[in-house]
């Protein structure tokens, strides 16, 4: 067995900042938030969701940097080492394999919705998708779902099947690049990607928001379909949707998933901090940042755009279909009726979408890298190699299973959604009860320029887990039973869950392998000693 | 666009607006220590 010091680390704090931002920052800000604030209440949905924010998002953000910075002095840089650090033993390392589970699993078809943003971006560049403005509106959403479901392989299992080759092409570029970014390392590949990648979504966005703004009342025979409107249709408060635990649900789930807190990055991206790195500061800020790209662009764009094209009547029926119903039929649709703009604007919407993703993407892989390295004592490139394999493997798969996006979505449920839940559970109960609020907070302040208010231990212990277990209680008894109905009924789902099953058993021998190289490489598995200062 | 409704998004806008800066101006004014990297085993 051989010891591999790396010395990873990242280059500078700005670096890790931006990295953790990346992550964070996905199609949901731009397409997910917009559609969950309209349906929730309007301005109201921000009452929740900024309290979502300052006792969900924000504490278990500055667990996880804290916990991922600590475990990094120890040697370690996975969830299942760490967490058997902050947790005292076996039970939280193999709870910990989750936080690998989740960012490998949701890779499989994370970088396939990614390739679908890189290709309508060419398809724009090349001349847009074929959507006539001059025919009627249900004819253009016609034309414009006809395209989603060609190039995404929903009409039929195998994208190759229905049709569509330039689909996997573009996965397999968009892959590739994120497989080359990863191996390049920390500073040199994620560090030195998100330094250009960021701002330039920041711009992308700055210019969409620009065009958007300005759009006016594009048709005067239609004035009350105006850019004013269209910001009242998503600010306009519905104060009594305030008394609906849906929208309080919404908008916590909403936070949860947007900041990618209990997703497994933070702590990976974390360990490769400095002991004395600011882990309060750069934990706000990314936090921040995140917020920014959602409020402050995601809550102007997408459904002013919509609005202002479509009106009152076709919004909701935008609103409903979703995500991705939004982004991929929806504002095509809108694109269309910019005249020579159109085209330009649509190209810069779906490259800052592809940049959205492709930093979340990134992010991903490394927290498995990271696993596979000290798990099996691997050097980067056999770890590399293994993980490229497990990833082309799932992603087959869900590119095979396309039919109607069943065998993803079901994924995209169990891990990336319950999973999520569970991990951040595990997390803040490690941080807060187990390893001890108040020794937390001294670790969270080594090094750091902001002090975290002291009434935060209180809501740290009791007020983030409690919310987020009443949150929990009521997602399963909103969506578990129909879960697991649809999982019995339909092949393709248990398929998915295989998938997951099988990936999860094999971190779990990984984990013991891994556990035993560190006891006998003397490491503190279980976290006796305290950390060097 | 009702009154309260410009109120939810000039409020909005300004708290992540107003955060994200702050938060950038301390990021970029603060001077980094440089330390020595630990020891890490892997990853």
């Amino acid at each position: 067995m051989s010891q591999k010091s790396t010395h990873e680390q990242w280059g500078t704090r700005l670096g890790v900042i931006l990295a953790v931002s990346g992550s964070a920052v996905g199609l949901g800000n731009f397409l997910r938030f917009p559609g969950q604030a309209a349906a929730n209440g309007g301005g109201a949905f921000m009452i929740p969701y900024f309290c979502a924010l300052l006792l969900v998002g924000i504490p278990i953000g500055w667990a996880e940097w804290t916990m991922g910075r600590y475990g990094g002095r120890k040697g370690f840089h996975s969830a299942p080492s760490i967490l058997g650090v902050f947790g005292g033993g076996s039970v939280s390392r193999y709870l910990g394999i989750i936080g690998v589970l989740i960012p490998l699993a949701v890779s499989f078809y994370y970088t396939y919705i990614e390739a679908w943003c890189l290709g309508y971006f060419w398809h724009y560049v090349t001349g847009g998708i074929g959507v006539d403005s001059a025919a009627p509106i249900a004819e253009q959403t016609a034309r414009a779902s006809q395209f989603y479901a060609n190039f995404t392989g929903r009409g039929e299992n195998g994208v190759l099947a229905a049709g569509s080759v330039e689909t996997f092409v573009f996965w397999s570029i968009t892959f590739a690049v994120n497989i080359w970014l990863v191996f390049r390392g920390i500073s040199k590949g994620i560090e030195k990607f998100v330094s250009y990648a960021m701002p330039l979504m920041a711009v992308c966005a700055l210019i969409v928001l620009a065009r958007v703004l300005t759009l006016g009342t594009p048709d005067p025979s239609l004035p009350e379909q105006n850019v004013v409107n269209g910001l009242g249709y998503m600010w306009n408060p519905d104060f009594s949707a305030l008394g609906n635990a849906q929208t309080w649900l919404a908008a916590a789930g909403q936070i949860f998933f947007s900041l990618s807190v209990g997703f497994g990055v933070i702590i990976n991206y974390a360990s490769y901090m400095r002991k004395k790195d600011d882990v309060v500061l750069s934990g706000i800020t990314a936090s921040a940042t995140n917020e920014l790209f959602e409020v402050g662009f995601g809550g102007l764009i997408t459904i002013t755009a919509a609005f202002v094209f479509l009106g009152t009547a076709n919004m909701i029926g935008a609103v409903q279909g979703g995500t991705f119903g939004l982004g991929f039929q929806t504002l095509p649709v809108v694109f269309a009726h910019m005249g020579a703009w159109g085209n330009i604007i649509g190209a810069i919407f779906f490259l800052m979408l592809f940049l959205a993703a492709i930093t979340s993407s990134i992010s991903m892989y490394q927290p498995s890298l990271a696993f596979f390295q000290e798990a099996l004592g691997w050097s980067r490139k056999n770890a590399t190699s293994f993980m490229v394999s497990i990833c082309i493997l799932g992603s087959f798969l869900v590119m095979y299973f396309s039919r109607d996006g069943i065998f993803w979505s079901t994924i995209d449920d169990w891990v990336g959604t319950f999973l999520i839940f569970v991990l951040a559970m595990i997390q803040i109960i490690c941080f807060s009860w187990i390893f001890g609020i108040e020794r937390g907070m001294r670790e969270a302040h080594h090094g750091a320029q902001l002090h975290i208010p002291h009434f935060y231990r209180f809501i740290m212990k009791y007020v983030t887990p409690t919310y987020l277990l009443a949150v929990f209680v009521a997602f399963c008894w909103q969506n578990l039973g129909a879960w697991l109905r649809s999982v019995a009924d339909e092949p393709l789902r248990q398929g998915a869950v295989g998938l997951i099953v099988a990936t999860a058993a094999l971190l779990v021998v990984c984990t013991w392998f891994g556990e035993k190289r560190w006891r006998s490489a003397g490491l503190d598995v279980d976290g006796r000693l305290p950390a060097e200062e | 666009m009702t009154p309260l409704g410009w109120i939810f998004l000039v409020v909005s806008l300004s708290f992540v607006w107003g955060l994200t800066g702050w938060c950038f101006y301390k990021v970029l004014t603060v001077k980094e220590e440089i330390e020595r990297p630990p020891d890490s085993l892997g990853g």
